[in-house]
């Protein structure tokens, strides 16, 4: 189902964006595959009527990562475990920032899906990623994009002595329901206010 | 049982560096996440190792204790026995050192129970030669 025109301005309240890793050495038994939530997001994903071009930009709060889920290990995680793996992130692998993602390019693609393609800034690196948008009709869009930390020159998490690895893929999903969009008068471009 | 070999360097006459390698409380430290709790002899100490895996750790508390020692030969052997804090493993561990100018050798014969070796003897054997290597690298600070 196609997104009707309009331009959506998307946050936490609307849905989630989540960060899937995995696991990978000697050693991956002991750890946890988990899932993160990004809880400091804001989308604005822009359809025009007609003429002009589409847009998509998504800024999130690297501070912002909550372990939801943790699954495999040899023991459940607790939320202390939880709270060491937040600070981990902060402190080891993400740092304190913003992570913007810009479209260079929005097209229609099967089922009312988008193939978007743009720009993913992470500490200051910028690397291409395309992904598709698609869009239910109960009212939800959904899309998922597969990143490997050390495009971005992340080094992925290690331990035990290098043999238990946070993978380098990781998964980036977003799944929410689309809220009303904002009425063509009041529209403000994203192109304009990103790229600003 | 795990028995591994390593070799270290100090760049230092084996007279120094056999001095400090039976100083419990500079030794346990070179073992990463490695403390003394309690020295209760000259030759041995209460201690404790805290593994870290990812999030999570694993601490294993016990004695180490200098069971032989041939100070002409520079050669010693210490006995690590550790119950894990908080769960049903054990590590246990027999370590020889031999001490020569500029550096020395390690023989570390291992046993270890629990969920930490629920993991397999190979990852056991994997995680070990990561500690003693990064134990061999801090040696040559002591």
């Amino acid at each position: 189902m196609a997104i009707d025109p309009g331009t959506y301005t998307l946050g936490p309240d609307d849905g989630t964006l989540t960060v899937r890793t995995g696991r990978t050495g000697a050693a991956s038994k002991a750890g946890h595959d988990l899932v993160i939530e990004v809880t400091s997001w804001r989308a604005t994903l822009e359809l025009p009527d007609g003429a002009g071009e589409a847009a998509l930009a998504l800024t999130a709060d690297s501070r912002s990562l909550r372990v939801r889920e943790g699954s495999g290990g040899m023991t459940a995680l607790g939320d202390d475990d939880k709270a060491n793996i937040e600070q981990t992130i902060e402190d080891e692998v993400l740092g304190a920032g913003a992570i913007v993602f810009r479209s260079r390019r929005v097209e229609p693609a099967p089922g009312g899906a988008l193939r978007i393609e743009g720009e993913l800034d992470l500490l200051g690196t910028s690397r291409p990623v395309a992904f598709e948008l698609g869009a239910g009709a109960d009212g939800r869009i959904a899309g998922r994009a597969r990143l490997r930390q050390t495009n971005w020159r992340i080094k992925p998490y290690s331990a035990l002595f290098g043999t238990l690895k946070v993978a380098d893929e990781v998964e980036v999903a977003v799944d929410a329901r689309l809220p009303a969009p904002t009425p063509h008068a009041e529209r403000r471009s994203p192109r304009r206010d990103h790229r600003g | 049982m795990v028995e591994l070999d390593h070799s270290f360097t100090t760049g230092r006459p084996a007279e120094d560096a056999w001095a400090a390698m039976l100083d419990l409380d500079r030794l346990i430290p070179c073992v990463q996440g490695g403390k003394v709790v309690e020295r209760t002899s000259p030759e041995a100490a209460k201690a404790e190792i805290r593994v870290k895996m990812g999030a999570m750790s694993m601490t294993f508390a016990g004695t180490v204790e200098v069971v032989e020692r041939d100070d002409a030969a520079r050669r010693a052997r210490l006995r690590v026995k550790a119950r894990e804090v908080g769960g049903q493993g054990h590590a246990n561990a027999d370590v020889a050192f031999h001490v020569s100018d500029g550096g020395g050798t390690i023989h570390t014969a291992a046993q270890i129970t629990g969920k930490a070796a629920s993991m397999g003897e190979g990852v056991v054997q994997t995680v070990l030669d990561g500690l003693i290597t990064d134990f061999t690298r801090r040696l040559q600070a002591v």
